[in-house]
């Protein structure tokens, strides 16, 4: 059947979705264009927060690629934070969502404990995990060295601190694996008994079942993730403010020193920009590529 | 189920409601003056500052005081976000505690009332230490709003047990540098009981250290300066970390931790506080800054002591603080003012003084002995605070916040680049050569305010 | 439905507990820290379990700061923006999914382009907009902006409510519904699960929000929790068993609601409806 036809015109149509969707385009307006806008401008500006901004063209975006070399370096090490984390925390936490969604005693349970790291405010788990990781006094080394095996600069290294940051952004992954479970509720049961009836096993209904119907929303928990993965701050500012030597200095950590600890608003907004450029392009990869394994039941 | 759970977040609404009308209808209707006061700090610092303003709105009963407190922050960040988002708004307080490293930018932009002419009228200008007022172009713009420098605590306890004698106290009888090391070696100890040096001491499983400098650039100018290097000359202009006496000074803290092992490594954003390695017995030597007086006279299990810095060459000390201005946005520059010297005066807001936070920036309290009883003759204060802290102020130097982008230099450049010696990637002299050729060739040599 | 074998019911269970306690690990070792006074956290070998209990750490949560008031104004914040968040959220996410008009597609790529807007950097000119408008130091900044949807929830629920078959509202149609009907009385109980979603996610945004509070409120009886947290963290002395005691009051409350709402929000799933 097709979409049209159910019995409202189009005009009155456009004019429902128009009135339904006005607090977003309110919302837009409101608290995106006028902001990125201003953001925009600033960019190319050399505002300082304090005095006349004074328009400079380009110059900030040249001044950025050219001469900020911890500019080349934030990126590297926020690319290689997402890259890291992104496919370890949709793994990890299909996994959890799958063993949740089974029928054992205490689900309930279970999924306040999985859910729980992700209730704690991100400043104090910062500070948790600070503590857990640290050479001396931390629990992690502390298993370690009962376990007979060496103890680890975790966050004071400069080869461990992203992976350990990463450790720390997969341990709080509930709201990926509530997502998930949320769209395995959403699951026809008899799609999964028919695959039972089949002669299917376990494997084939994940394959030919749960994975299609759930890709969608891999496809948004995917996206989502990585996004805030770029944004990649809280973490690094309040438990290595970067270090050591850099190694932990996340793009987003970058602009906020120029923004907030040197006044360079100008520089700032223009790094933003980029930031903005460069989650769009890779949000469109992932997108693009998507059409070929997510699958939508209500577009059939 | 249901039904509880709607209830349960009707509750929710309901209290959250009431208290945003509570909060809403808390408006002043008399005609006092009416005075934002920003700060920030600590909750202990925090009361006492309530407290002192609150004495102020007493003594003054015509003006009401608005605290405005943010919490203590990491770098000043935060803080810096919310001082400019105000001064972009013109919504700044009158008056307050301002970032250091940016007092240079806001005055030159004239954020601040110009205080000569009051100075003058109130006689303020002599009573007080000549480092305290922060003069722009001969002008001056703001006040130190407390004396605040570099200390050594030590543990007696832990002294004792490894046998060393009572430190010197007075700032210029200090050890020298190898005496330092030697002593710390004999301090610091692995699980086995064995010493740097001895044979089959474990670097990596030491359970008591001798030393534990502070790492963050403040802290380092005192052992430069007492080794006769610099980071940049005060014209801001001529980059000075690549010196051999500052790359010698770098190298002498490093070799604490990488060489010696006397010191543990303390790198990251929050550190574990070394203050609670002194009073657990586990570090015999703590170089920080003064302020940390406060934490540490509460600690009533902890025999404190108070030693002379070492001395690389010459006694060095620098004088830091925040700083407190009057914003040339106030409609009531008089009464700010007037609030300003109130909490500039010792005798109004002395809590904050025996409390060890600060030292009174007024000359009197460092001459005087009635004035010196008044903060020193307590239980937080060591013996021989006076002659090892108080005195070395007479050789203070200003910490160099008058260098422009000295902030950015740090953070950009300078910090990585010591973080990297610490760590033991590169020698000083490798990391502070290559650095200063980079610091040259940027456009953030822009001379000082 | 195949009786399952029981080497498969152990390895989930396995898997299950193992899970359970890398996630309770590092909980556990915030309350027992909140227990504790400081010095003993840094006593070597570690102490696992305080012999003796420091209540005193979470007297002096409410004695240092005015804590319960921190906590009625971050109830008030959230409970605002949870109502505008449902409210909006969906009524934008079904114009966007299920109403065939010209611009809808763009709004949607529109929307999901504000996703990628790095935060920290907006807030800037969104406080100058708001000391446009003069509320600055009200609760409205933090607020309002949730009533008009967050491309966050926009994009899942569209994700969400294209996996509802479209026969139910389609149904609805030739039975003469209007769309605001069908929205309330056919959408909402089939997304109910995801409007669940929706209501913890914004609990959680709203109650991390740190830098938000700070640039826009002034007062210190204003100040919600995160701010309240950061006051205890200090460059030069912390102390831990404090912090960690208000993390764990900031927590608890939490834990205990998402363990009776998990019930009705997960375990409720409307499998019937969506399954037809």
């Amino acid at each position: 059947m097709s979409r049209t036809k159910i019995g409202f015109n189009t005009k009155r149509q456009t004019l429902w979705g128009w009135i339904l969707i006005s607090p977003l385009c309110l919302g837009l307006t409101l608290w995106v264009a006028f902001p990125m806008g201003l953001s925009l401008y600033t960019s190319m500006t050399t505002w300082d927060m304090l005095s006349k901004a004074e328009f400079v063209g380009f110059q900030n975006y040249i001044k950025i690629f050219t001469e900020d070399e911890l500019f080349l370096k934030s990126i590297k090490n926020t690319l290689y934070f997402t890259f890291l984390s992104v496919p370890l925390q949709m793994v990890v936490a299909l996994c959890g969502a799958l063993l949740l969604n089974s029928q054992v005693k205490g689900k309930g349970v279970f999924r306040t404990i999985f859910y729980l790291p992700s209730l704690i405010p991100l400043v104090v788990s910062s500070v948790m995990w600070l503590w857990l990781f640290n050479h001396q006094y931390g629990l992690i080394n502390y298993f370690l060295n009962i376990l007979g095996a060496d103890r680890i600069q975790w966050i004071d290294s400069k080869e461990m601190v992203i992976p350990s940051l990463t450790i720390m952004n997969v341990w709080n992954i509930g709201n990926v694996i509530i997502i998930f479970l949320a769209g395995l509720q959403g699951i026809p049961n008899d799609l999964l008994e028919a695959v039972d009836i089949d002669g299917g096993r376990y494997y084939h209904k994940f394959r030919y079942v749960i994975l299609p119907l759930l890709s969608p929303i891999i496809l948004y928990n995917m996206i989502v993730n990585m996004i805030k993965c770029l944004q990649l701050f809280v973490e690094p500012y309040i438990m290595t403010n970067g270090g050591p030597v850099n190694s932990s200095l996340s793009f987003v950590l970058h602009i906020y020193n120029n923004a907030f600890k040197y006044g360079k608003m100008g520089l700032a907004n223009a790094m933003a920009w980029i930031l903005f450029i460069l989650t769009m392009l890779i949000s469109l990869i992932i997108f693009k590529t998507s059409n070929q394994w997510t699958f939508y039941e209500g577009d059939k | 189920m249901k039904s509880k759970v709607f209830v349960f977040i009707s509750i929710l609404i309901v209290i959250g409601t009431g208290f945003c009308f509570a909060n809403g209808q808390k408006a002043v209707s008399d005609d006092k003056v009416t005075l934002k006061y920003i700060y920030w700090g600590s909750p202990a610092e925090d009361a006492a500052v309530k407290q002192a303003l609150s004495d102020f709105e007493i003594a003054y009963p015509t003006i009401k005081v608005e605290p405005m407190y943010l919490p203590g922050d990491l770098d000043g960040s935060t803080y810096n976000a919310k001082m400019k988002a105000l001064a972009a708004s013109n919504t700044l307080p009158d008056v307050g505690y301002f970032r250091p490293e940016e007092f240079g930018n806001y005055a030159e932009k004239g954020y601040f009332l110009k205080l000569d002419d009051l100075m003058t009228r109130d006689g303020m200008q002599e009573s007080y230490l000549p480092q305290t007022w922060l003069k722009i172009k001969g002008n001056t713009y703001g006040a130190y709003s407390a004396a605040e420098c570099q200390v050594m605590w030590y543990n007696k306890k832990v002294l004792q047990e490894a046998g060393i004698p009572l430190p010197p106290t007075d700032y210029t009888e200090g050890w020298s540098w190898e005496e330092f090391v030697s002593i710390l070696k004999k301090i610091t100890t692995d699980s086995k009981g064995k010493h740097p040096g001895d044979i089959g001491f474990n670097e990596k499983d030491i359970v008591r250290y001798g030393v534990s400098y502070d790492l963050w650039s403040s802290m380092y100018y005192p052992s430069v300066w007492s080794n006769g290097g610099d980071i940049i000359d005060v014209d801001g202009k001529t980059v000075l970390v690549d010196k051999p006496e500052t790359i010698e000074a770098f190298q002498k803290l490093a070799d604490l931790m990488n060489v010696h092992h006397v010191m543990p490594h303390m790198t990251g954003g929050t550190n574990i506080s070394p203050l609670t390695m002194l009073a657990n017995d586990q570090l015999g030597f703590y170089v920080t800054g003064q302020w940390t007086l406060l934490d540490l006279g509460t600690m009533k299990d902890l025999d404190y002591g108070v030693a002379a810095l070492p001395i690389m060459k010459k006694p060095a000390q620098i004088y830091v603080s925040g700083v407190n201005v009057v914003f040339n946005s106030s409609k009531h520059p008089e009464e700010a003012w007037t609030l300003q010297k109130w909490m500039m005066d010792p005798s109004k807001t002395l809590d904050l003084y025996t409390s060890g936070l600060w030292m009174p920036t007024k000359q009197s309290y460092y001459t005087d002995a009635n004035d010196l009883a008044k903060w020193l003759d307590n239980d937080v204060h060591p013996e021989g605070f006076k002659e090892a802290v108080v005195d070395s102020m007479a050789v203070a130097v200003n910490e160099p916040i008058k260098i422009r982008n000295i902030n950015q230099i740090w953070g950009d450049y300078l910090n990585s680049a010591v973080e990297s010696i610490w760590i033991g990637d590169k020698t000083a002299e490798e990391a502070l050569t290559e650095v200063a050729v980079k610091i040259r060739n940027s456009d953030l040599l822009q001379g000082s305010y | 439905m195949r009786k399952r074998r029981t080497g498969t019911t152990v390895c989930i269970y396995t898997f299950l507990v193992l899970g359970a306690i890398s996630c309770l690990i590092p909980l556990f070792w915030l309350v027992r820290s909140s227990f504790m006074s400081t010095e003993d956290m840094f006593k070597l070998p570690l102490i696992l379990f305080p012999k003796k209990l420091k209540v005193q750490n979470y007297i002096d949560v409410f004695t240092m700061v005015p804590f319960a008031q921190f906590y009625a104004n971050t109830i008030f914040v959230v409970v605002v923006n949870i109502i505008g968040a449902l409210i909006s959220n969906l009524m934008i996410a079904y114009g966007l999914t299920r109403i065939e008009f010209k611009g809808r597609k763009l709004m949607f790529s529109l929307s999901i382009g504000t996703l990628m807007l790095p935060a920290y950097v907006q807030l800037i000119p969104l406080f100058l907009e708001w000391n446009w408008f003069g509320k600055i130091n009200t609760f409205l900044p933090l607020t309002v902006p949730a009533f008009f949807g967050n491309a966050f929830f926009i994009f899942m629920l569209c994700q969400f409510l294209r996996t509802i078959p479209r026969d139910f509202d389609e149904a609805a149609f030739m039975d003469g519904a209007s769309y605001p009907l069908i929205i309330a009385k056919i959408i909402f109980p089939l997304a109910k699960p995801a409007m669940a979603v929706v209501a913890i996610f914004q609990f959680m945004f709203t109650w991390n929000d740190f830098m938000g509070p700070l640039l826009f409120l002034n007062d210190m009886e204003k100040y919600t929790l995160a701010i309240g947290i950061r006051t205890f963290i200090s460059t030069f002395y912390t102390p831990w068993g404090v912090l960690m005691a208000a993390a764990t009051l900031t927590i608890l409350p939490l834990i205990v609601l998402f363990f009776i709402a998990q019930r009705y929000f997960i375990s409720g799933l409307t499998l019937g409806g969506i399954k037809g």
